[in-house]
């Protein structure tokens, strides 16, 4: 197992620099200039020269010890992404700041998510074919289909502003847990449609199962069975689909941080997509794709943990 | 049902009831808050209630009239009009900051406004406001070229000399100009023209941004970039009163209620990025913020068909006020497009295409004038006459028969156009749709082109836009700052963006550029403007025409179009916002 790890792990360096190069291709050869935004306006053209020199856009794309390629390279691994040009203020700084209340958001919303949905699949699935399934199938397929703008607005409008249940927006003097109340309500009803319907498919699938019948069969009773026996063997695709999903939680979530003013990196990335800020752009590329990576292995690993029959070899 | 307990709202709060707090909404972020280098509306009425200038426009009098802030006086300008010589105000400290000794903010100096704007004349600080001194100032171009054989900014040394730049003591500033430059004083009033501490510049280095020391009114006490701005009373604030005279009006609007009290009158601002409408607006009708604009969604629920507030906002206390922008929207055209610029009857045929009216009903509710030249109304030299003689209103049957015109000049069918615009999302997608039909009613070929802000930017400024919808708002109520967008040594990727260039308007421009204001200045503005509308070089579209609600607590709030730090000049009676928690219990 320790050799595969290693092996893993030495498989992501040509995939971090893939992604390093694509990325760097994308923003500074296919994605234009950004100096006149730099410069202001009514900027001379020495004034424009002077920003390239200054971020270093004058030097050779690549084939040059000192080609921006090398630079960007430098800066990856030592993880000195230098400074936002859209206002001058560090990049990690940004990512350090936004990460907590991006992660304050999402983690009790995938939590959430994940332990609704999952109990509610098996719950589901054990009464497959009743009224009950019927309505479940049915509402899972209108939350997906209604957008997630939709949840926010009813949320913000109903339930903080129109009943006063929620404050409508954060405000310093409030408690975190407070002002993310909401927002984290909302992201769990937007997303138990998709969830309950996948892990319903799965448990159905386990129910299926002769061990599932034998289980019944020898007296066991439904608690049991579904929690002890069927959850247990459904964890594979449930392990991928949580453990995969993990990188994205540390991207926030760009709706709800700018309807409710959460200051997080879903944010800081449209923000910085909408201005062209590929220096905010490019770290954050390039910390989830580590993260991906990282959290691909462990998926693996964890694979070999819950069940038996996998080896890694 | 945890979660709903968790975020029920109320407690939590732990603001002191007696504090005098003035809530605010911010509709983008602050990027930073060193003057030098601030760019955008939003950094500016965040830095204008930390930083001052040596001037500042009167709050109440209209027409706009500029009078002393950190200045003891109007300068004293010498006849030949080159020289510049203010005196500054004694006893002005700087707000206290680990960057001074002891912490203890100094007392400002004529040599803080030296240091200020060769800071942005260092090149390698890269300030995006050397537009505002570049060929003015004696020597400060030398030290500009001299910054540029210095390896970074802080390799600057900003003892060298710059001629026309000088103090003769503490409190006497020099300037001397290269030509005379009759709107100096306005820029004097611009916030990036306001004085540095050095020791903050040495002590924050590039992170002064993070950190602005000024001398006005307030201080930062806290900014959670992207989300809050906190700014607390300046103790060491010079003391300024509430203006004791103002328009004939004033007394009867209430405005003159305050009158020589001592500024500010807030203990504190909290300014929160609420950067989407719905929060916003629910913000405000909970009472939570004190001032906002009116989104385009909510306009009917807020003013009624007479234009005026509807009974619901009227119940609660709401007021409206109404008041003209400096700004004007425009299509504009590359006049050095190869078939736009050969073709005038074109240009106008695209012009008497746009139903400027319906335009502006369908996307500001109303809340724009049709524009006929560049000049806004509300500025000194707008012509009242020039609805007259403009030739491109908005008349489809005319656009039809100079689409027959333009064709036999282009020798043929017209090839499709393109226009630019800013933008990708819903309503530039509309306003596109519109201009797009507008186009084809008169047999216009035009395509519609939705590209991001950078691309947009990029394609107006190598001109490479063939049209492109733009506008402009004025930095101060002087018609030359419209006039300086169509002289050709303007021309992209300086702010001509038209590329327009015309002898006669030129002659006039430079003519103009160093008149001070007269009579025969604004003869000359309304010439020079008039040859611009003749040669339609753009569909002027709309000015701005701004809507503003605020609630019955907060006083003193009168429209301003150029001033920034007006925090100051409010007043919050805080028995009234208490009133409006309990009728708002009241309506539910």
């Amino acid at each position: 197992m320790i050799a595969y790890i290693i092996r893993r792990l030495l498989y992501t360096i040509p995939i971090v620099f893939g992604v390093l190069l694509l990325t760097f291709v994308l923003f500074n050869v296919v994605g234009g200039d950004v100096t006149d935004q730099i410069a202001g306006k009514a900027a001379s053209k020495e004034t424009r020269e002077e920003i390239r020199r200054e971020y270093g856009w004058d030097k050779p794309l690549f084939l040059s010890l000192d080609s921006q390629f090398r630079h960007h390279l430098q800066n990856a691994v030592t993880f000195d992404f230098g400074r936002s040009w859209s206002d001058r203020e560090l990049v990690i700084d940004k990512i350090r700041r936004g990460a907590g209340p991006s992660l304050s958001l999402t983690i009790p919303m995938f939590l959430g998510t994940l332990v609704v949905s999952v109990s509610l699949a098996l719950v589901v699935a054990f009464l497959r074919g009743t009224i009950i399934d019927i309505l479940a199938v049915l509402l899972c397929v209108a939350g997906m289909s209604i957008p997630f703008l939709s949840f926010i607005l009813f949320g913000q409008y109903f339930l903080a502003f129109k009943w006063g249940l929620f404050p409508v927006f954060f405000s310093p003097d409030l408690a975190m847990v407070q002002y993310l109340a909401l927002p984290v309500l909302i992201g769990i009803a937007a997303g138990l449609g998709g969830n309950l319907r996948f892990y319903r498919t799965v448990m159905l699938d386990e129910m299926r199962s002769d061990y599932v019948r034998t289980a019944f069969a020898k007296g066991l009773n439904a608690g049991r069975v579904l929690f002890k026996h069927v959850l247990k063997n459904a964890m594979i695709p449930i392990i991928t689909r949580v453990v995969l999903a993990i990188p994205f939680l540390f991207l926030g979530s760009l709706l709800l941080e700018r309807f409710f003013g959460i200051p997080g990196l879903g944010y800081l990335m449209i923000e910085a997509i909408g201005g062209r800020d590929f220096q905010v752009i490019g770290a954050m590329t390039y910390i989830g794709a580590l993260l991906f990576v990282v959290f691909n292995l462990i998926t693996d690993i964890c694979y070999c943990l819950v069940d038996p029959r996998v080896s890694l070899e | 049902m945890l979660l709903v307990i968790a975020g029920c709202d109320g407690s939590g709060s732990v603001v002191d009831s007696n504090e005098v707090v003035l809530h605010a909404a911010l509709t983008a972020k602050v990027r930073g808050l060193d003057p030098g280098d601030i760019g955008d509306v939003t950094s500016s009425v965040v830095g204008s209630q930390i930083f001052e200038c040596l001037y500042q426009y009167h709050y109440l009098k209209r027409p706009y009239e500029l009078i002393c802030q950190l200045a003891e006086d109007m300068p004293e300008v010498s006849e030949d009009g080159l020289t510049y010589t203010i005196k500054i105000k004694r006893g002005v400290y700087f707000a206290d900051d680990r960057c001074f000794e002891q912490g203890r903010g100094r007392e400002l100096k004529a040599s803080d406004f030296v240091f200020a704007w060769k800071r942005i004349a260092n090149i390698k600080y890269l300030s995006k406001n050397w537009w505002i001194f570049d060929n003015k100032i004696v020597g400060l171009d030398e030290f500009r070229e001299y910054t540029k054989s210095c390896k970074s900014a802080a390799d600057v040394d900003y003892s060298y000399p710059v001629e026309g730049l000088t103090t003769s003591d503490d409190y006497t500033l020099v300037i001397k100009l290269k030509k005379p430059w009759p709107q100096i004083t306005y820029l004097l009033a611009h916030l990036p023209t306001a004085p540095i501490a050095k020791e903050a510049a040495d002590f924050y280095g590039k992170d002064i941004i993070n950190h602005p020391v000024g001398t006005g009114p307030f201080k930062l006490k806290l900014w959670h970039r992207g989300s809050y701005i906190e700014l607390v009373k300046n103790p060491n604030f010079r003391g300024e009163f509430y203006p004791s005279e103002g328009q004939a009006d004033d007394l009867a609007e209430g405005y003159l209620a305050d009158a020589s009290r001592k500024l500010p009158m807030v203990d504190r601002i909290l300014m929160m990025v609420v950067q989407e409408d719905p929060p916003r607006w629910f913000l405000f009708m909970q009472g939570k913020i004190d001032v906002s604009g009116i989104p385009k969604d909510n306009f009917n629920e807020a003013i009624d068909q007479r234009g005026g507030l509807t009974a619901q906002m009227q119940k609660r206390g709401i007021t409206l006020r109404i008041f003209r922008d400096p700004s004007t929207y425009w299509l504009g055209f590359n006049m050095e497009d190869e078939v736009l610029s050969k073709n005038k009857p074109l240009r106008e045929a695209i012009s008497c295409a746009v139903d400027r009216e319906k335009y502006i009903e369908l996307f500001t509710n109303n809340r724009g004038e049709v524009a006929y030249g560049f000049v806004p109304p509300l500025m000194r030299a707008y012509d009242p006459q020039i609805k007259r003689i403009t030739k491109t209103v908005y008349n489809p049957a005319k656009a039809r028969q100079l689409v027959k015109q333009a064709e036999r000049i282009y020798g043929g069918r017209l090839p499709k156009l393109t226009l630019a615009m800013p933008g990708t999302d819903v309503v530039i997608r509309q306003r596109g749709e519109f201009l797009s039909r507008c186009f084809k009613e008169a047999g216009l070929d035009v395509e519609i082109d939705y590209m991001d802000w950078p691309t947009f930017q990029n394609k107006v400024k190598t001109k490479s836009a063939q049209m492109f919808a733009l506008g402009w708002i004025a930095d101060y109520p002087d018609a030359e700052n419209f006039l300086q967008l169509f002289y050709s040594r303007n021309a992209s990727p300086g702010p001509n963006n038209f590329n327009y260039s015309n002898p006669e308007f030129d002659s006039i421009y430079e003519q103009i550029a160093v008149m001070p204001d007269s009579d025969e200045r604004t003869r000359l503005y309304r010439k020079a403007e008039r040859i611009v509308v003749e040669d339609c070089p753009a569909v002027f579209l709309m000015h701005g025409v701004a809507y503003v609600l605020h609630h019955d607590w907060l006083y003193n709030y009168k429209p301003h179009a150029f001033g920034y730090g007006l925090s100051k000049y409010r007043r919050i009676d805080n028995t009234k916002r208490l009133a409006y928690k309990q009728l708002l219990k009241a309506v539910k």
